[in-house]
């Protein structure tokens, strides 16, 4: 599965991080979304998946599965 | 001053059929809890977007669509001049109250101080913050919640996170409640005057003594082109801290407390997933969406039709985020409390560019109270016959919360 940020969509709300902190994490200048990892590993799959649909602006994507 | 110049048009492009009668700042006769009056709305027959001609006339919006729109489209909703009642001179608050790109500014100086992994550093703070308190009336079987515990923990918290001497916690306590509170205008100016004393004295010190603190940050802050930002942002920008992060969470504590109070089966579910990081946080976002306190406001930015419904400019529109958060189309089983209900877009922190910076802050400070309470006192309710009396306004409350307990031996 892989996951991608939009990032002219998202605010910075860093749900996503609270979320799945291994796979998003926030960038020092805005607080916006960074994809730590955007190949996601089988057993994160679930808790990626889920930060994804918690995004309050539907600011990602997950591009394949 | 200026005469009126954000002021609601008188409501002649509003039809009969798009009136409904609701004080934001009123109760119905019989009613004195806020949720219960809000969240009646949406079994009534209001419309979905209605008008109601008190506090200057505002539209409210009912749907949770309409709200997260009206949150995130700020080309056609401002949050410039928005305070309802209409009245003026009325602080532009920084970032709150000044729309993109020019929010930008403030909202990048703040963001990266409130992430995930910033508020991780404060838990152990709010962590022994939380056990002082606790400590001085666990024992005793009984509390004031409001009073004792949910106003002085975020308060302290913000003083402590500005860098503010401690001394003068309850007169900030005092001054929270009242910007709240009151929709009585000669209280509401001076109430502002005398936040923007305390805020401007502060930061005037704060400047002869820098630290890492907040206020530091404030007064260190540069634009791109390494000029000090304009003194009144500053000032706005501190002030709006004030009012944001401190009443809110006071009031987020005392819904949760009193529903946990009443509710012995969400004790033992929340005491079982206590240390589980996950679970509780899961646990704590419903207990956000169900005690969801602000009601923001908007204005709206030009004639239009929105939805069918004819908008002037300097319309007020008033987004009850506690009704958003229960409508059914979005959330299952919208007025059950799910404590394990993983997709929880609640609006309780609003949306869009505005969405709350503090969010990580406000909910950790809920998170971390839970389990310093739950710890020490498992169980605990309303005493009998105690009449418990909330408040309407921007911030739904209650005014008092008399909590008794058995006190472990
Ligand atoms: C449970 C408690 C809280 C709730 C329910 C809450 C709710 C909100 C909401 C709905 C907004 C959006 C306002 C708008 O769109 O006009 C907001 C903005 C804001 N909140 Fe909170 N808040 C809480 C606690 C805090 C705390 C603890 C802080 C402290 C840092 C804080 C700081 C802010 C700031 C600075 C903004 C303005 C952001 C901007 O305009 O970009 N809030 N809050
Ligand atoms: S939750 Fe959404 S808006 Fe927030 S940082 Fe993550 S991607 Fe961006």
């Amino acid at each position: 599965m892989k996951v991608e940020v939009m990032p002219e969509v998202c605010q910075g709300h860093g749900r996503c991080q609270e979320r799945c902190p291994e796979v998003f994490g926030t960038d020092a200048i805005e607080g916006k979304c960074m994809i730590l990892m955007p190949e996601v590993p089988p057993e994160l799959e679930h808790k990626a998946r889920l930060a994804v649909k918690n995004c309050p602006e539907g600011a990602l994507v997950i591009s394949s599965d | 001053m200026s005469t009126g110049r954000y002021f609601p048009s008188p409501p002649d492009h509003v039809p009969a059929g798009r009136m409904h009668e609701f004080d934001i700042y009123r109760f119905s006769p019989g009613v004195n809890d806020p949720l219960e009056q809000w969240g009646s709305l949406l079994a009534s027959d209001a419309p979905r977007i209605f008008y109601t001609h008190h506090n200057g006339g505002h539209w409210v919006f009912l749907d949770y669509e309409d709200v997260r729109e009206a949150f995130r489209n700020d080309s056609l909703f401002s949050t410039y001049q928005t305070p309802i009642p209409p009245i003026e001179p009325y602080p532009v608050m920084q970032p709150q109250g000044v729309d993109p790109p020019e929010h930008k500014t403030f909202r990048s100086l703040l963001a990266p101080l409130f992430t995930p992994v910033a508020v991780e550093k404060m838990k152990a703070e709010l962590h022994r913050r939380s056990g002082v308190l606790l400590d001085a009336f666990a024992g005793r079987g009984a509390c004031e919640f409001g009073r004792d515990f949910a106003s002085l923990l975020p308060t302290g918290m913000f003083l402590y996170l500005m860098g503010m001497p401690e001394d003068r916690l309850m007169e900030f306590v005092h001054l929270a409640e009242v910007f709240m509170r009151s929709n009585d205008d000669a209280e509401r100016a001076t109430n502002i005057q005398q936040i923007y004393t305390v805020i401007g004295e502060y930061l005037a010190w704060r400047a002869t003594r820098l630290g890492d603190d907040l206020g530091s940050v404030l007064v260190k802050a540069r634009d791109e082109n390494g000029q000090p930002l304009d003194h009144q942002d500053v000032l706005n920008c501190g002030f709006l801290l004030f009012v944001a992060g401190l009443d809110t969470v006071t009031s987020t504590m005392t819904f949760i407390w009193r529903h946990l109070a009443h509710n012995h089966a969400a004790r033992r579910a929340l005491t079982a997933i206590i240390d589980d990081r996950e679970k509780l946080s899961v646990a704590v976002d419903e207990l956000l969406r169900m005690h969801a306190v602000p009601n923001i406001y908007r204005r709206v930015k030009k004639d239009m039709v929105y939805r069918g419904v004819t908008m002037k400019e300097n319309d007020r529109v008033v987004l009850p985020v506690s009704v958003a958060n229960r409508n059914e189309s979005v959330f299952a089983h919208a007025d059950t409390i799910d404590l394990q209900r993983e997709i929880n877009n609640h609006l309780t922190f609003g949306a869009g560019p505005h969405r709350c910076v503090g969010s990580h802050l406000a909910k950790t400070e809920v998170t971390v109270a839970l389990q310093e309470w739950l710890r020490r006192i498992p169980d605990f309710e309303v005493p009998a016959g105690a009449e418990i009396v909330g408040h309407m306004g921007p911030t739904l409350g209650f005014n008092r919360l008399p909590l008794v307990w058995t006190p472990a031996a």
